[in-house]
């Protein structure tokens, strides 16, 4: 920028794409996961989920069942930011151009 | 600033090149290794503290119960949560008005943990030439034997890092008892190795990373900036146009600023940046080129400061403004909530009480000529000792309630449920009413809490 100047860094100092990919799925909905959870089992005890004589085995204890709520919220939560990364990645990129031009052809006519 | 074009660069597998980071010396890094001192001793000492017999913060998710010193937080006390999340974030937008990233540079886990992973990388591996050539090398057993060493150090204090976190949720002493026997339960095991993991992983190898992509603050920060804000910054006017110089040469004469180009300040940069390329949302703040440079500086003579902690309006030569309408609002909040929190904490109701219908029978028609309803009535007492509780009820005329003995007992944070016939003379109601139970604490008054419930009786 302002004449030569030997650079520190000769490589990359970025993640490679599949990196950020994983990085920007899955931390926000690890976040997104633990208040998820802890607003979940403040107002739920899984001790008392299911049926008071069958209770389900996943919940065999309370700590099983933070651990499944907070495991489930994560995947569920995974599975949005995924998809949300797909479209972002997989959107045209020149589409606000496209549309301009259609804008000024019809215009024009 | 940056925005989100930066994003979408690279390759899919390409690798990327691992920044180190040079040591450096100076007020800020002292105040950072401070802080970092600090920060890491309370965390890592805290889950040893003992309260009155017990562990002093005791998250103790089996139990529903936080201990925090002489308070027991239950479910019914999450909104107290909810509140603290609040206080936290708004301190974070104050003090992100009056002085940038000062949470990035001083107290984020992420950069304080980073940083003690880079002291164990020094002091294994040497200073940043030395790791450099190290990692041009080939495998020796000079080299195995350091990287070895490195991962030692970073993998026990990364297990030890899990296990202090796993005790805030479990007493620690039996924690470390049941490790010494290697009797753990599978979720502290997997917790330990998770949190460890964890830290591991982003301390270790991300580092950076993690603010460059994965930080939301970092991308939002910048909404709360404002031209009084204090940010670290190059004088650009002061140090262009740069370039290296004879100590003999006059270099003004030349048309030199005052910035010589040595990159130190690249150098020690934890996130590989070049500050005087301007502000960037890579920077974290950490003010180790602010050291840096101004060592460079005391080097050859020239006054401190060409790299500084600044406002905008401070580098156009302006009046600075602490005092201003965002800082004030931030401030005036903060106050507010942080008092009310207080306050309510503090005087907040420490008896609670839960009324069940008995699901098995809508009504009992009794021979005396009265109609009962069976309820469970649960009695939480959030207090620190045990309390006599007596039961009443009101809502219909001649309500009596009777459970057989006079009086229920609950000790400290105890849940205690109880059956009770609640009875109404026969011709008191048809139909359905709401009535109100009451519990009070015999030998403490103000101890009392009242629940709502539905009567049921014959409607012919």
């Amino acid at each position: 920028m302002f004449g030569a100047h030997r650079p520190e860094y000769a490589g990359k100092l970025r993640w490679p794409r599949l990196g950020q990919d994983v990085a920007i799925v899955l931390w926000p909905s690890f976040l997104v996961a633990s208040v998820a959870t802890m607003v979940c089992f403040a107002f739920l005890d899984p001790a008392l989920v299911g049926n008071d004589d069958y209770p389900p085995p996943a919940f065999s204890t309370r700590m099983t069942g933070y651990a499944v709520g907070f495991f489930f919220f994560w995947l569920v939560s995974t599975l949005s930011s995924l998809l949300t990364l797909y479209l972002v990645r997989t959107a045209h990129p020149d589409a606000p151009e496209r549309d301009k031009a259609a804008d000024g052809n019809r215009g024009d006519g | 600033m940056t925005g989100l074009e930066g994003q979408v660069d690279g390759g899919l597998y390409e690798a990327r090149q691992k920044i180190y980071p040079r040591d450096i010396d100076g007020r800020f890094q002292r105040l950072r290794t401070a802080a970092a001192w600090v920060l890491l001793g309370i965390f890592y000492a805290i889950p040893w503290l003992r309260w009155g017999g017990r562990q002093a913060v005791l998250f103790d998710l089996p139990a529903r119960q936080f201990h925090l010193f002489g308070l027991t937080l239950w479910p019914q006390d999450f909104y107290y949560l909810t509140w603290l999340l609040v206080i936290a974030a708004l301190s974070l937008f104050f003090f992100t008005a009056l002085a940038g990233r000062l949470f990035c540079g001083y107290a984020c886990p992420q950069t304080v943990w980073t940083e003690t992973f880079l002291w164990m990388e020094r002091f294994v591996e040497g200073n940043r030439a030395q790791q450099m050539r190290l990692a041009r090398a080939p495998w020796s057993g000079e080299k195995l034997l350091r990287k070895a060493a490195k991962q030692f150090l970073w993998i026990t204090f990364s297990l030890w890092t899990g296990f202090t976190f796993v005790g805030y949720f479990t007493p620690i002493g039996e924690l470390a008892g049941s490790i010494a026997h290697l009797g753990t339960g599978p979720w502290e095991t997997f917790w330990v190795l998770f949190y460890g993991g964890a830290t591991y992983v982003n301390a270790g190898f991300m580092r950076e990373q993690v603010c460059k992509y994965m930080c939301p603050y970092a991308r939002f920060q910048s909404a709360m900036f404002d031209r009084d804000t204090l940010i670290i910054t190059y004088d650009e006017k002061r140090g262009e146009p740069r370039g290296a110089r004879k100590k003999s040469v006059d270099y003004k004469a030349k048309g030199l600023g005052d910035c010589v180009d040595c990159t130190v300040c690249v150098q020690v940069c934890p996130t590989g940046i070049d500050i005087r390329k301007g502000l960037q949302y890579e920077c974290i703040a950490c003010a180790a080129c602010i050291d840096a440079c101004d060592e460079v500086m005391d080097k050859v003579g020239y006054p401190r400061g060409l790299i500084r902690y600044d406002t905008q309006s401070g580098l156009e030569g302006k009046r600075k403004r602490v005092m201003r309408p965002r800082t004030l609002v931030y401030a005036t909040l903060l106050a507010l909530l942080a008092t009310g929190f207080g306050y309510s904490i503090t005087h907040r109701n420490l008896v609670g009480v839960d009324v069940l219908r008995d699901r098995n029978a809508l009504y009992r028609e009794r021979p005396d000529e009265t109609v009962e309803n069976v309820y469970n009535v649960k009695i939480l007492n959030k207090d620190a000792k045990a309390h006599e509780f007596v039961i009443t009820a009101s809502g219909i005329p001649g309500i009596v309630v009777s459970y057989g003995s006079s009086t229920v007992w609950a000790g400290p944070g105890q849940v205690q449920g109880v059956p009770v016939r609640v009875r109404i003379p026969e011709d008191a109601l048809e139909g359905g009413a709401d009535i109100q139970v009451s519990i009070q604490a015999t030998d403490a008054p103000e101890l009392r809490a009242t629940g709502k419930a539905r009567f049921l009786a014959p409607s012919d």
